[in-house]
């Protein structure tokens, strides 16, 4: 009885019919070195595109940007240096992230900003700076009104704490 | 404690006025949706490894498994849209199509739902052919190919601007969402409509459900020719491409209708001969690509 019930168990709760491999078996070793060319490719075109070297967290010589370093404290938490398990992870990351910014819209450029300072935390926060100063501080004032509101935020919820205490 | 309770079942905000009511939204979807299209005809170019027929295959698989784990109706056809978008770009190998399926469902799940299909579930899925390792792992490579640009405009989003600018009877409108879903899985499921901007599929789709429905036959003198035109209006969609892309659904509707039969009547075959007649087991026999609830849609 014992072992009746057992044989039917293994196979917990979900798939049925959904349940199956569509092209034959996956070849791992295949797979894992595909994974790491690609991310190595990433690599390669984010420290092209950003003219950054993600892994030795330096600015490239010739490149269309000019890096400048800022302190963590001044940018917002969302891009402040955490870890998130390995720090080998987090590169591959922001790498992968800058791949082929070339995408037309004002979305792109915004999504990709946020992973490169998060790479280079390492040593200290730095931000993008574009050459052209008008995109530039464009950006600054509106990364300075978030925080505004949060600051704002946060006086209006702590309030009605205290006037209750 | 009992708000968790009431958690367990889909609890869903009403529809806002203020978003399907302002024309402006209508709008935007139209303006944004061109961004999210795949770039090229991939099997003409990209792709060399990859066959129509796999992205059927494992269109149909990932439509399943939406089904089987009662995903929201939207993320089979954004998980399809990271698809077409990665393999746009991205020479990929036949075994790693299931893979590449499986991370773009973990995606638009996690974006699209309040409790996500996880990693291991989807390994099982592809019956453990792949590790939830492998799966993140090509998450980000996934990602980054798409430049983690994962709000894309889907059919979906399209319905209710739709289907509220139009003299529906109100006890039908359920019924009509039902079907205008079903076609739109059913479209993202075929490669002929990869191509094709969001709304002209969603338009297209209402105009199938209306017409399969028999709605445009019951009132004549509401609709006669003018549904074609009442649609196209609405989405900016020449009457002419509207037309084509809505005969395009019902022919794709019907081979796979055709084929859902066949393949029923062959596992009913298959199973009388080795079980006996014991009629069991409905759903191991839903393996065509048709949803199941537009089976019985009259053409």
């Amino acid at each position: 009885m014992c072992r009746t019930m057992a044989t039917h168990k293994p196979t917990p709760s979900p798939p049925r019919s959904a349940r199956r491999n569509l092209f034959g078996p996956v070849d791992r070793e295949q797979l894992q070195a595909d994974y790491e060319a690609a991310l190595q490719r990433g690599l390669t075109e984010a420290r092209h595109r950003w003219g950054f070297d993600f892994l030795s967290d330096t600015p490239l010589e010739n490149s269309d940007f000019q890096w400048e370093a800022i302190p963590g404290a001044t940018v917002p938490l969302l891009y402040r240096s955490c870890v998130l398990g390995l720090g080998h992870a987090e590169g591959e990351r922001a790498a992968e992230a800058a791949v082929q910014p070339e995408d037309g819209g004002r979305v792109g450029l915004k999504e990709n900003i946020p992973c490169s300072p998060e790479r280079c935390a390492l040593n200290q926060e730095k931000l993008e700076k574009t050459p052209g100063g008008g995109e530039n501080t464009g950006l600054k004032r509106k990364q300075t009104n978030i925080t505004d509101f949060y600051q704002a935020k946060r006086t209006v919820v702590g309030m009605p704490r205290k006037s209750g205490e | 404690m009992e708000l968790l309770c009431l958690e367990m079942d889909t609890i869903r905000a009403r529809p806002d006025p203020n978003l399907l009511c302002d024309d402006r939204v209508l709008q935007s979807l139209l303006t944004l949706e061109e961004r999210f299209l795949p770039q090229y005809s991939y099997f003409k170019g990209v792709q060399k490894d990859i066959q129509p027929f796999m992205r059927r295959m494992v269109a149909t698989w990932m439509l399943e498994v939406c089904e089987e784990e009662k995903c929201e109706e939207e993320v089979f056809p954004l998980a399809m849209n990271y698809l077409d978008r990665f393999l746009a770009v991205v020479p990929t190998k036949k075994c790693n199509l299931q893979l590449l399926g499986a991370v773009c469902m973990f995606l638009a799940s996690k974006l699209k739902e309040t409790r996500p299909l996880t990693a291991e579930k989807l390994c099982i899925y592809t019956d453990n052919s792949i590790r939830p390792q492998e799966l993140l792992e090509w998450e980000l490579v996934v990602l980054g190919k798409l430049k983690w640009n994962l709000a894309a405009v889907t059919p979906n989003d399209f319905i209710e601007h739709i289907v509220r600018r139009l003299p529906l009877p109100e006890d039908k409108l359920a019924l009509i969402r039902k079907h205008v879903q079903t076609f739109i899985a059913l479209c993202a499921t075929d490669f002929g409509f990869a191509m094709y901007p969001p709304s002209m599929i969603a338009t297209g789709s209402v105009g199938a459900a209306i017409c399969g429905l028999q709605l445009d036959s019951a009132d004549q003198s509401q609709w006669g020719d003018s549904l074609t035109d009442l649609l196209a209006k609405i989405t900016n969609t020449e009457v002419d491409v509207l037309k084509e892309c809505q005969e395009q659904i019902e022919r794709v509707l019907v081979s796979s209708l055709r084929e859902g039969r066949q393949q029923q009547q062959q596992q009913q075959q298959q199973q009388q001969t080795q079980r006996g007649p014991s009629g069991k087991g409905l759903d191991e026999l839903d393996q065509s690509s048709t949803p199941t609830d537009v089976r019985d849609v009259n053409l």
